[in-house]
């Protein structure tokens, strides 16, 4: 379907919205507005496209501010971004948090990094910059930015105050048991039922948006592996696609395919690793020991193809660094049916234990209601039945590929776990699909030409959509570079759906949506 | 000489406790395709928690302070109630078996104290669900034993000995006291002893605070409690076979059974831990009903 009727059907409704639309990089439209005109055409679109807003961001351009907010078109294949230009003298504008729940975070970021104040957002507390370390009326992403010499003010963070007979507070964290991120868990109970929980992150800032300013695209790429380790493949390629439509740069198929192969391994060892993960916090060891083994095969199998077990290094503006060939592919389908017989015997153990899906059945619902409001995407969303897969619905490494996402409609622990399960199973189909579709053909395209320009990159991580928003300057430096990862909006998810559960239930709840600490805190 | 020899055997059971964890343990990373570590490794667990200075919080009390010794203490006491190889003896005249429930209550009360002594986040909610735990548990284990009573005429088990052969009254009475077991020690389906999950803890919430000598002596309680509940389960099964011989064996397939329950299922919800005691209460009712029918 063509965008411009979608367009013309909303200037009808609405009239005299539309400032002007223009089209870049194949798939994307920016929509020009005013700030008088953004919420309204903002909402319209979110009406028209049903889409959460995908990413909301600001960039410093000297004279004024500009804020973008996109959605995503599934029908018509497009990525609709709506721009309104803000005066730096009055730095604000109309939150439209309250019309579009899913923006409200975005507020909140562009708040505490540039200083632009979301009129009429009720919640608008620091996300990252936490005021017990972080001086007020410093905003790292304004070109004029100067580090602050002095730490905070030793403000404090106001958590939701659920008061009452019997109710208490229970504070966990940032630091935990176990190798994972730290974050702040605040739970309101009554007794062990869960009433409320607030979810407070940003303790491994490492403010990378504002380390990716000024560098080249080489070391953003290296950068970029770094966001979230587990992730990391599909990061890069996020951002090299990005770089790649701003050059105009047309990557050769068989590159492409190598990608889709690499991703759908990472995607392989993550989901394996968190069904172990489930398992294992019931208390299931037997099949969370069987999923480890599956995790360190994958894992090898990674660094003979790549040489590296979480697939850094591969990814290159242009294709790959490291080409699949026949030894390899060789090795790829000998060692995937073993990963399967066991994956198998694991999905085994767990669907016939009734002690374990007595635990996971109807554990941590997240309605469909609530995940939609919230922007939930991937895993978590799929399982809450949205079912929006970019790899589906947009990314051009998987067209001609027989595709379908997997959706689940309860919303519990096991709707998540089952997700997984299908995928892993989906993603060795897959593997197997594109390799007998390779053909001999360079991996990567090593002449292309500097352009300056900015472009949406996009990929369906493990966990769900990764966007890298850049832009890159006449020094053919990154001018500016914002990243969404999944767990940013997923995390509200998680709060919503552990109420009514019990608390010896969160970690279960917790590592069915295994979100991660350094993709969102950035 | 028989307060020598009860001492001895005392000493002995603190002795070789750990190493029944130990057993354990390494049979149940063997399961799990693991070497896992030797099974010596909870001495050296005890060793090194005995060399560390304790760190106590300001805001502990007394309480916080006793504990250790008074679990430690009421543990072994009962230990000493309980006839093992020494059948007899001195020890039918220090108390019989609700004396032995008594005392690991008596326990059980001051760990749950001083889980919420220290007012710390994950204390206070070991406490509460040991509390809600044992509620279930004890009436059963008295149920439990008062079956094994009703079948030898006395609440002195010593008699038991003189059983020869063994009673549908008695298998059922043992299989009560065995899920009771795996509730006392912490065990799967209704605590996980390995995990690092505070939120999900029961036992290992309350003596989180705990380290260094105090941590020491409520480990090596929980490990002799432990031997405790098997040998009272031998005691039940063949109770012919009293031999120290005979102990060991039993001992060791008890072992192997508990490592392959806790490997095979997984942990249960908290509120199920009702359905689960409720059963083994069942099996104790319907060992008092094969006394009654005499079966």
């Amino acid at each position: 379907m063509e965008y411009q009727t979608l367009l013309e059907k909303i200037q009808n409704k609405h009239p005299s919205i539309l400032v002007g639309a223009n089209e870049n990089c194949d798939d994307e439209i920016y929509i020009k507005s005013t700030p008088e005109k953004f919420n309204e055409l903002c909402l319209a679109l979110h009406e028209e496209l049903h889409s959460p807003v995908m990413s909301m961001f600001a960039q410093d351009l000297e004279s004024h501010f500009r804020v973008y907010c996109s959605f995503l078109g599934i029908k018509y294949k497009k990525w609709f971004f709506v721009t309104m230009d803000i005066a730096k003298d009055t730095p604000q504008f109309k939150s439209i948090a309250k019309e579009i729940y899913s923006a409200n975070l975005f507020d909140r970021e562009i708040k505490e990094l540039f200083g632009i104040e979301p009129l009429g957002n009720p919640d608008t507390r620091r996300l990252r910059l936490h005021d017990e370390v972080w001086p007020n009326g410093f905003f790292p992403l304004r070109k004029n930015f100067v580090p602050p010499k002095e730490t905070g003010t030793l403000g404090e963070y106001k958590f939701t105050k659920v008061e009452g007979d019997g109710i208490f507070e229970v504070p966990v964290g940032p630091v935990h048991a176990g190798i994972i991120g730290p974050g702040h868990f605040r739970f309101s109970v009554a007794g062990e039922p869960i009433i409320n929980l607030e979810i407070r992150l940003g303790f491994t800032h490492r403010g990378i948006e504002k380390l990716m300013e000024g560098k080249t695209v080489e070391e953003a790429l290296q950068i970029s592996e770094c966001v979230s380790g587990d992730a990391s493949f599909a990061h890069s390629w996020a951002l090299c696609h990005a770089i790649e439509k701003i050059y105009g740069l047309k990557i050769p198929e068989r590159a492409s395919y190598i990608r889709a192969i690499l991703l759908e391994l990472e995607r392989m060892y993550n989901h394996v690793s968190d069904i172990g993960g489930i398992a294992t916090d019931v208390g299931f060891s037997h099949p969370s020991a069987l999923a480890s083994i599956i995790k360190e095969l994958i894992h090898q199998l990674n660094i003979q193809l790549t040489g590296h077990r979480f697939l850094k290094g591969v990814n290159m503006i242009g294709g790959v660094t490291k080409d699949i060939d026949e030894n390899k592919k060789a090795l790829l389908l000998n060692v995937l049916p073993i990963i399967l017989r066991d994956f198998n015997e694991l999905k085994q153990i767990l669907s016939s234990s009734t002690s374990f899906l007595d635990r996971v059945d109807t554990t941590g619902m997240l309605k469909k209601k609530t995940a939609e409001d919230f922007g939930v995407l991937g895993v978590a969303g799929r399982a809450s039945g949205i079912a929006i897969d970019l790899r589906k619905n947009a990314h051009p490494a998987y067209v001609g590929v027989d595709f379908s996402p997997q959706t689940a409609e309860t919303g519990d622990v096991l709707a998540r776990l089952n997700i997984r399960i299908q995928e892993f199973e989906q993603s060795a189909n897959l593997i197997q699909k594109i390799l007998g579709k390779m053909t001999p053909q360079s991996i990567n395209e090593k002449s292309f030409s500097f352009k300056e320009g900015f472009a949406l990159g996009y990929v369906e991580g493990w966990r769900g959509p990764v966007l890298y928003w850049i832009n890159i300057n006449k020094e053919r430096k990154i001018e500016r570079c914002k990243i969404v990862d999944p767990s940013f909006r997923n995390w509200q998810g998680l709060s919503y759906a552990v109420i009514e559960n019990i608390i010896p239930d969160f970690p279960l709840c917790n590592k069915s949506f295994n979100l991660s600490y350094a993709g969102t805190d950035l | 000489m028989e307060v020598l020899s009860l001492i001895s055997q005392t000493i002995l059971i603190i002795i070789f406790a750990p190493l029944v964890s130990g057993i354990i343990t390494k049979i149940k990373n063997n399961l799990r395709f693991r070497r896992g570590p030797s099974i010596f490794q909870p001495y050296y667990n005890l060793a090194k928690y005995f060399s560390k200075e304790a760190i106590i919080s300001d805001s502990a009390s007394w309480i916080f302070k006793a504990t250790p010794y008074i679990v430690f203490a009421s543990t072994v006491t009962a230990v000493m109630i309980i006839p093992v190889f020494i059948g007899g003896g001195i020890t039918q005249y220090i108390g019989d078996f609700i004396a032995v429930i008594f005392l690991l209550a008596l326990g059980r009360f001051f760990l749950a104290l001083a889980g919420l002594d220290p007012a710390t986040t994950f204390g206070g909610m070991g406490s509460s669900r040991e509390m809600f735990i044992s509620s279930f548990v004890e009436p059963v284990a008295i149920m439990a034993i008062f079956a094994a009573a009703l079948t030898v005429g006395t609440t002195n088990l010593t008699a038991l000995y003189g059983i020869g052969t063994m009673t549908t009254s008695l298998i059922l009475a043992a299989a009560s006291i065995f899920l009771i077991t795996l509730a006392e020690t912490a065990r799967i389906p209704i605590d996980n002893q390995e995990t690092h999950l505070e939120l999900t803890m029961v036992h290992e919430a309350m003596v989180l605070e705990y380290g260094g000598r105090s941590l020491a002596l409520l480990e090596l309680a929980a490990y002799v409690k432990q031997l405790l509940f098997f040998i009272m389960i031998s005691l039940f099964i063949l109770p012919g076979f009293g031999g120290l011989l005979f102990l060991i064996a039993k001992i060791l397939v008890l072992a192997i059974v508990v490592a392959f329950t806790e490997v095979s299922i997984a942990k249960m919800r908290l509120f199920r831990v009702v359905d689960f005691m409720f059963f083994a209460g069942i099996l104790a009712i319907l060992a008092l009903i094969a006394i009654v029918l005499g079966v």
